[in-house]
């Protein structure tokens, strides 16, 4: 890395629904937030990225030039879950190449109710055939997990249990109630072993990151966040059968997308997942964040239920995972859900994480995973 | 139709072998790479495994293991075509000897879905098209006498 970028402003609109509200408004409330957190304006901004999945063509343009048609380039970026990430990645690589000094990073999204359109993911005769259920490929997974290594469904339980109960101090988040365990293993299966308080669901939101040279955030914030890396990759041949459903190698193993991505991200920023105080990781489901803990280094494999019972990933435990609820609670706005981690390890950073704050974060990671192997993984750490 | 034979088509171009009567000796095919011996389900050109190209198209084993599975307890999204009113049904990863485990519906009874049970293919008819064609899926099925 030749030089540092730095987080000088975050802004979110809620994750949930709300009814009419157009994409373009949802979008423009987290611009306006984050750009007053930076202290800079719209005219300020020398290029903007819109991450989005759902959103139609130039949704960018759309959104922003109604802001003030200043003429600079904004273009959108779309990655499935992990857009919000490649959307950063586009932003960090502008900052560093020397070609802007002061960019804005806008994730936004309004997806219809239910299930994601089955050929946007999948082909024809998949669908046909009733292979298009997302959960289902996390479910394979899980069940996988519990036959090699006695995971429970009490351990996948226990993350959703965790999560809901963060979510009830999170604003931001579309579902805040806390369950009790007993509440969550009794609520329906979706698909076995995966249950319907265990899963997430898309929905409306925003989030906004601004992002400037160090040279140019000394001059606008006493509270910068460095960008120490931001890695996005695609899984390895026959390493994830996450959608679109593929059928795979029965003789090949190759490590993960999120092992993959996390390591790049490791070794750009010489940082160690024991060094990492916050995390938001990618829990589309209960199972997920499991396989994540194990995958992102903080346990060996197949010992991800022993973390979980042990309370190292609670909010008062050594790695608190999720502090915001995760996706589990806040939904999955697609193309805004990396941001909306981003803000939420900016403000643990800061100390501005009001009842969800960890004591002296210093250093966050914010992990995403979703359709086509697309990965992200980013590392903050407080700059001094 | 006695003495005629059924117009069949497959799901998917290139997934089945032919021709498609009868359904007892349909069988999956897989594309296997000669650079570094991965076999991918289909016929497809390029290996996903070593990007090699000249694969060769080859008939699957019609039976497996089960390697893991779930079990769809909804309708799903889009336009499924199995039956109705909807029953819940397995779909899983299938394990064949020829070195690829196969994404697939499962017949059977979803309580007794067991990882390590030996599955066998079945090619089915799973609708007729307006033109009056028979498409043509496969799933597999507990194989007789395991554990049912």
């Amino acid at each position: 890395m030749t030089d540092t970028s730095v987080i000088v402003g975050v802004g979110m609109h809620k994750f949930g629904r709300f009814g009419d509200k157009p994409a373009a408004e949802i979008g423009r409330d987290a611009v306006h937030v984050a750009l007053a957190d930076a202290g800079v304006s719209w005219r300020d901004i020398e290029a903007a990225y819109l991450s989005t999945m759902y959103l139609p063509a130039t949704s960018g343009a759309r959104i922003l030039r109604s802001l003030g048609a200043t003429g600079i380039p904004i273009c959108d970026v779309e990655a499935a879950c992990a857009s919000g990430g490649v959307a950063l990645r586009q932003a960090i690589l502008a900052l560093q190449s020397g070609a802007h000094e002061l960019v804005l990073v806008l994730g936004v999204e309004k997806m219809p109710k239910g299930f994601m359109d089955p050929l946007m993911l999948y082909e024809r005769w998949q669908v046909e055939m009733g292979m298009s259920t997302n959960p289902s490929y996390w479910a394979m997974r899980a069940r996988r997990h519990m036959h090699e290594f006695g995971t429970t469904e009490k351990h996948i339980a226990k993350v959703a249990y965790k999560n809901h109960r963060n979510s009830v101090y999170n604003p931001y988040a579309m579902y805040r109630k806390q369950f009790s365990l007993d509440e969550i293993l009794d609520s329906k299966l979706v698909c076995d072993p995966i249950r319907l308080l265990e899963i997430c669901a898309p929905n409306e939101g925003a989030a906004a990151v601004v992002l400037a040279t160090e040279r140019k955030a000394r001059q606008l914030t006493s509270k910068p966040v460095r960008v120490a890396a931001c890695v996005h990759t695609l899984a390895l041949y026959s390493s994830d059968f996450r959608v679109p459903a593929e059928s795979m190698s029965a003789t090949y193993v190759n490590p993960g997308p999120t092992e993959v991505t996390a390591q790049k991200a490791f070794q750009a920023s010489s940082i160690s997942p024991e060094e990492i105080d916050c995390f938001e990781v990618q829990d589309t489901d209960a199972f997920c964040e499991l396989e994540i803990y194990e995958q992102l280094g903080l346990c060996p494999l197949g010992e991800a239920g022993r973390l979980i019972d042990e309370g190292v990933t609670e909010p008062s435990g050594r790695h608190p995972v999720n502090t915001s609820g995760g996706l589990i609670c806040k939904g999955e706005p697609v193309g805004a859900s990396h941001l909306g981690q981003i803000a939420e390890i900016v403000w643990q950073l800061r100390g501005q994480a009001e009842s969800r704050q960890i004591p002296k974060a210093k250093v966050g990671l914010a992990h995403v995973l979703g359709a086509g192997g697309n990965c992200a993984v980013t590392i903050l750490k407080t700059l001094q | 139709m006695i003495g005629q034979e059924p117009r069949r088509l497959p799901v998917k171009d290139g997934l089945l072998t032919v021709p498609l009567s009868p359904l007892e000796q349909v069988r999956l095919v897989g594309s296997k790479c000669p650079a570094c011996r991965e076999v991918t389900l289909g016929t497809i050109s390029n290996c996903p495994n070593c990007a090699g190209s000249g694969l060769k198209p080859i008939p699957l084993a019609n039976k497996g293991t089960l390697w893991t599975y779930t079990v769809i307890r909804n309708r799903p999204p889009g336009d499924f075509r199995g039956p109705e009113p909807f029953v819940p049904f397995g779909e899983g990863l299938v394990e064949l000897p020829d070195g690829i485990r196969v994404l697939s519906p499962l017949g059977g009874d979803v309580e007794k879905l067991a990882i390590g049970m030996e599955m066998s293919f079945e090619a089915h008819k799973l609708y007729q098209n307006p033109d009056g064609v028979d498409v043509i899926a496969f799933r597999f099925v507990p194989s007789r006498g395991t554990n049912q």
